[in-house]
Protein backbone atom coordinates (compact mmCIF):
# COMPACT_ATOMS: atom_id res chain seq x y z
CA UNK A 1 0.00 0.00 0.00
CA UNK A 2 2.63 2.33 1.08
CA UNK A 3 4.02 2.45 -2.91
CA UNK A 4 0.64 3.45 -3.75
CA UNK A 5 0.27 6.25 -1.20
CA UNK A 6 4.19 7.64 -2.32
CA UNK A 7 2.56 7.49 -5.88
CA UNK A 8 0.05 9.54 -5.35
CA UNK A 9 2.09 12.07 -3.72
CA UNK A 10 4.80 12.55 -5.54
CA UNK A 11 2.94 12.37 -8.93
CA UNK A 12 0.95 14.86 -7.89
CA UNK A 13 3.56 17.28 -6.74
CA UNK A 14 5.16 16.19 -10.67
CA UNK A 15 1.72 17.17 -12.04
CA UNK A 16 2.66 20.60 -9.79
CA UNK A 17 6.15 21.32 -11.30
CA UNK A 18 5.62 20.13 -14.48
CA UNK A 19 3.14 23.63 -14.86
CA UNK A 20 4.99 26.24 -12.33
CA UNK A 21 8.19 25.66 -13.64
CA UNK A 22 9.63 27.04 -16.86
CA UNK A 23 8.73 25.62 -20.11
CA UNK A 24 11.04 22.92 -20.79
CA UNK A 25 11.49 24.26 -24.45
CA UNK A 26 11.76 27.99 -24.51
CA UNK A 27 12.09 28.14 -28.41
CA UNK A 28 9.30 26.15 -28.75
CA UNK A 29 6.76 27.74 -25.99
CA UNK A 30 4.32 26.60 -23.24
CA UNK A 31 2.70 23.63 -25.72
CA UNK A 32 6.28 21.70 -24.93
CA UNK A 33 5.50 21.21 -21.24
CA UNK A 34 3.35 18.27 -23.01
CA UNK A 35 7.05 16.48 -22.56
CA UNK A 36 6.44 15.71 -18.93
CA UNK A 37 3.91 13.33 -20.02
CA UNK A 38 3.98 12.71 -23.71
CA UNK A 39 7.87 10.82 -23.55
CA UNK A 40 6.99 8.55 -20.13
CA UNK A 41 3.49 7.44 -21.83
CA UNK A 42 6.10 6.27 -24.94
CA UNK A 43 8.57 4.82 -22.32
CA UNK A 44 6.09 3.03 -20.96
CA UNK A 45 4.41 1.90 -24.26
CA UNK A 46 8.08 0.33 -25.71
CA UNK A 47 8.30 -1.25 -22.23
CA UNK A 48 5.08 -2.77 -22.42
CA UNK A 49 5.64 -4.05 -26.14
CA UNK A 50 8.84 -5.67 -24.68
CA UNK A 51 7.93 -7.50 -21.85
CA UNK A 52 4.81 -8.71 -24.18
CA UNK A 53 7.50 -10.00 -26.66
CA UNK A 54 9.20 -11.29 -23.18
CA UNK A 55 6.64 -13.24 -21.46
CA UNK A 56 5.87 -14.47 -25.11
CA UNK A 57 8.87 -16.10 -25.21
CA UNK A 58 8.67 -17.42 -22.15
CA UNK A 59 5.41 -19.24 -22.95
CA UNK A 60 6.68 -21.07 -25.83
CA UNK A 61 9.50 -22.22 -23.61
CA UNK A 62 7.42 -23.35 -20.79
CA UNK A 63 3.99 -23.68 -22.86
CA UNK A 64 2.71 -22.15 -19.28
CA UNK A 65 -0.51 -19.94 -19.66
CA UNK A 66 0.14 -18.04 -16.57
CA UNK A 67 2.65 -16.13 -19.32
CA UNK A 68 0.15 -15.96 -21.66
CA UNK A 69 -1.58 -13.56 -19.35
CA UNK A 70 1.06 -11.31 -18.72
CA UNK A 71 2.01 -11.11 -22.04
CA UNK A 72 -1.53 -9.88 -22.92
CA UNK A 73 -2.15 -7.87 -19.95
CA UNK A 74 1.60 -5.55 -20.83
CA UNK A 75 0.04 -5.63 -24.46
CA UNK A 76 -2.92 -4.29 -23.56
CA UNK A 77 -1.80 -1.48 -21.51
CA UNK A 78 0.94 -1.14 -24.21
CA UNK A 79 -1.64 -0.20 -26.48
CA UNK A 80 -3.20 2.23 -23.73
CA UNK A 81 -0.22 4.18 -23.44
CA UNK A 82 0.95 4.05 -27.35
CA UNK A 83 -3.15 5.62 -27.93
CA UNK A 84 -2.09 8.49 -25.37
CA UNK A 85 1.04 8.89 -26.50
CA UNK A 86 -0.88 9.49 -29.83
CA UNK A 87 -3.01 11.67 -28.48
CA UNK A 88 -0.33 14.33 -26.25
CA UNK A 89 1.92 13.71 -29.46
CA UNK A 90 -1.48 15.30 -31.81
CA UNK A 91 -2.27 18.03 -29.06
CA UNK A 92 1.39 19.11 -29.41
CA UNK A 93 0.76 19.22 -33.07
CA UNK A 94 -2.16 21.33 -33.26
CA UNK A 95 -0.64 24.10 -31.17
CA UNK A 96 2.96 23.73 -32.96
CA UNK A 97 2.09 22.94 -36.48
CA UNK A 98 -0.99 24.14 -36.68
CA UNK A 99 -2.91 20.55 -37.01
CA UNK A 100 -3.82 17.41 -35.23
CA UNK A 101 -2.73 14.68 -37.68
CA UNK A 102 -0.41 15.92 -40.91
CA UNK A 103 1.07 12.25 -41.50
CA UNK A 104 4.65 13.30 -40.33
CA UNK A 105 6.93 10.25 -40.54
CA UNK A 106 6.46 10.36 -36.25
CA UNK A 107 2.84 9.94 -36.92
CA UNK A 108 2.62 7.68 -39.56
CA UNK A 109 5.06 4.92 -37.66
CA UNK A 110 3.18 5.75 -34.62
CA UNK A 111 -0.40 4.48 -36.77
CA UNK A 112 1.45 1.59 -37.71
CA UNK A 113 2.42 0.24 -34.44
CA UNK A 114 -1.07 0.91 -33.39
CA UNK A 115 -2.29 -0.85 -36.03
CA UNK A 116 0.25 -3.84 -35.75
CA UNK A 117 -0.78 -4.32 -32.14
CA UNK A 118 -4.48 -3.61 -33.22
CA UNK A 119 -4.03 -7.05 -35.37
CA UNK A 120 -2.65 -8.87 -32.45
CA UNK A 121 -6.00 -8.57 -30.59
CA UNK A 122 -7.98 -9.32 -33.56
CA UNK A 123 -5.77 -12.86 -34.32
CA UNK A 124 -6.46 -13.60 -30.24
CA UNK A 125 -10.16 -12.94 -30.82
CA UNK A 126 -10.17 -15.22 -34.28
CA UNK A 127 -8.56 -17.94 -32.77
CA UNK A 128 -10.59 -20.21 -29.76
CA UNK A 129 -9.17 -22.72 -28.53
CA UNK A 130 -6.66 -21.71 -25.72
CA UNK A 131 -3.34 -22.99 -26.25
CA UNK A 132 -3.52 -22.32 -30.38
CA UNK A 133 -4.18 -18.86 -29.32
CA UNK A 134 -1.53 -18.59 -26.79
CA UNK A 135 0.87 -19.89 -29.15
CA UNK A 136 0.27 -17.83 -32.11
CA UNK A 137 -0.33 -14.77 -30.65
CA UNK A 138 3.21 -15.36 -28.71
CA UNK A 139 4.78 -15.91 -31.86
CA UNK A 140 2.96 -12.64 -33.68
CA UNK A 141 3.93 -10.42 -29.96
CA UNK A 142 7.36 -11.42 -30.87
CA UNK A 143 7.66 -10.22 -34.70
CA UNK A 144 5.47 -7.40 -33.21
CA UNK A 145 8.34 -6.53 -31.15
CA UNK A 146 10.95 -6.49 -33.62
CA UNK A 147 9.39 -3.32 -35.71
CA UNK A 148 9.32 -1.34 -32.17
CA UNK A 149 12.94 0.06 -32.41
CA UNK A 150 12.27 0.79 -36.10
CA UNK A 151 9.59 2.32 -36.30
CA UNK A 152 9.99 4.57 -32.88
CA UNK A 153 13.47 5.25 -32.82
CA UNK A 154 15.10 4.62 -36.71
CA UNK A 155 12.41 5.50 -39.25
CA UNK A 156 11.41 8.79 -37.78
CA UNK A 157 15.07 9.78 -37.95
CA UNK A 158 15.89 8.62 -41.18
CA UNK A 159 13.33 10.90 -43.23
CA UNK A 160 12.60 14.60 -42.22
CA UNK A 161 10.19 15.63 -39.60
CA UNK A 162 8.92 18.31 -37.95
CA UNK A 163 8.80 16.14 -34.57
CA UNK A 164 11.53 17.23 -31.96
CA UNK A 165 14.25 14.80 -31.65
CA UNK A 166 16.67 16.16 -29.37
CA UNK A 167 14.41 17.57 -26.74
CA UNK A 168 16.39 14.87 -23.97
CA UNK A 169 19.50 13.52 -25.64
CA UNK A 170 21.42 15.35 -28.36
CA UNK A 171 22.68 13.82 -31.71
CA UNK A 172 26.40 13.78 -29.39
CA UNK A 173 24.62 11.72 -27.03
CA UNK A 174 24.33 14.54 -24.24
CA UNK A 175 21.53 15.34 -21.73
CA UNK A 176 19.82 18.74 -23.33
CA UNK A 177 17.64 19.08 -19.92
CA UNK A 178 19.52 19.95 -16.88
CA UNK A 179 18.40 21.43 -13.31
CA UNK A 180 15.00 21.46 -12.28
CA UNK A 181 13.24 20.84 -15.70
CA UNK A 182 15.77 17.34 -15.98
CA UNK A 183 14.74 16.24 -12.02
CA UNK A 184 10.60 16.57 -12.79
CA UNK A 185 11.36 14.78 -16.58
CA UNK A 186 13.00 12.20 -14.65
CA UNK A 187 10.83 11.63 -12.13
CA UNK A 188 7.94 11.73 -14.35
CA UNK A 189 9.35 8.90 -16.46
CA UNK A 190 10.16 6.72 -13.07
CA UNK A 191 6.28 7.84 -11.81
CA UNK A 192 4.95 6.81 -15.07
CA UNK A 193 6.67 3.02 -14.90
CA UNK A 194 5.90 2.88 -11.27
CA UNK A 195 2.25 3.34 -12.15
CA UNK A 196 2.80 0.90 -14.76
CA UNK A 197 3.91 -1.76 -12.27
CA UNK A 198 0.84 -1.10 -11.03
CA UNK A 199 -1.64 -1.76 -13.55
CA UNK A 200 -0.26 -4.92 -15.12
CA UNK A 201 -0.32 -6.24 -11.47
CA UNK A 202 -4.12 -5.58 -11.07
CA UNK A 203 -4.22 -6.74 -15.09
CA UNK A 204 -2.63 -10.09 -14.42
CA UNK A 205 -4.59 -10.66 -11.18
CA UNK A 206 -7.85 -10.30 -13.14
CA UNK A 207 -6.73 -12.32 -15.55
CA UNK A 208 -6.04 -14.85 -13.02
CA UNK A 209 -9.38 -14.59 -11.13
CA UNK A 210 -11.35 -14.95 -14.74
CA UNK A 211 -9.08 -18.16 -15.66
CA UNK A 212 -10.31 -19.60 -12.27
CA UNK A 213 -13.87 -18.87 -12.59
CA UNK A 214 -14.09 -20.36 -16.10
CA UNK A 215 -12.60 -23.47 -14.71
CA UNK A 216 -14.87 -23.68 -11.79
CA UNK A 217 -17.99 -23.04 -14.37
CA UNK A 218 -16.07 -25.80 -16.68
CA UNK A 219 -16.35 -28.18 -13.31
CA UNK B 1 -5.71 33.92 -13.72
CA UNK B 2 -2.60 31.99 -15.54
CA UNK B 3 -3.70 29.55 -18.13
CA UNK B 4 -0.89 27.49 -17.24
CA UNK B 5 -2.69 26.96 -13.48
CA UNK B 6 -6.10 26.41 -14.99
CA UNK B 7 -4.18 23.23 -16.98
CA UNK B 8 -2.27 22.57 -13.99
CA UNK B 9 -5.73 22.20 -12.06
CA UNK B 10 -7.34 19.98 -14.38
CA UNK B 11 -5.02 17.79 -14.75
CA UNK B 12 -4.72 17.23 -10.95
CA UNK B 13 -8.26 16.43 -10.86
CA UNK B 14 -8.06 14.04 -13.71
CA UNK B 15 -4.66 11.93 -11.39
CA UNK B 16 -6.60 12.25 -8.61
CA UNK B 17 -9.81 10.59 -10.50
CA UNK B 18 -7.59 8.48 -12.05
CA UNK B 19 -5.59 7.12 -8.52
CA UNK B 20 -9.44 6.94 -6.75
CA UNK B 21 -10.18 4.86 -9.75
CA UNK B 22 -7.41 2.61 -9.71
CA UNK B 23 -7.40 1.89 -6.26
CA UNK B 24 -10.77 0.95 -6.11
CA UNK B 25 -10.34 -1.10 -8.88
CA UNK B 26 -7.21 -3.05 -7.16
CA UNK B 27 -9.63 -3.41 -3.56
CA UNK B 28 -12.34 -4.93 -5.45
CA UNK B 29 -9.60 -7.65 -7.24
CA UNK B 30 -8.05 -8.30 -3.41
CA UNK B 31 -12.27 -8.86 -2.58
CA UNK B 32 -12.42 -11.37 -5.02
CA UNK B 33 -9.29 -12.88 -4.61
CA UNK B 34 -9.80 -14.02 -1.02
CA UNK B 35 -13.37 -15.08 -1.99
CA UNK B 36 -11.98 -17.81 -4.50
Amino acid sequence: MWYKLVLFVLMSIMIYFSFALPAPQQQIGESSRVFYYHIPQAWICVIAFAMSMFYSIRYLQKKDIKYDDKAVVAAKLGLIFCILATVTGAMFAKVTWGVYWNWDPRQTSVFILLLIYGAYFALRGAVEIEEKRAALSAVYSIFAFVTVPFLIFIVPRMVPSLHPNDSIISENLKFNIEGAISLVFFSSLALFTVLYIWLFNIGVRVQLLIRKQLEQEDF
Amino acid sequence: MDGNYVVMAVTLIVWIGLFFFILSVDKKVKKLEEKS
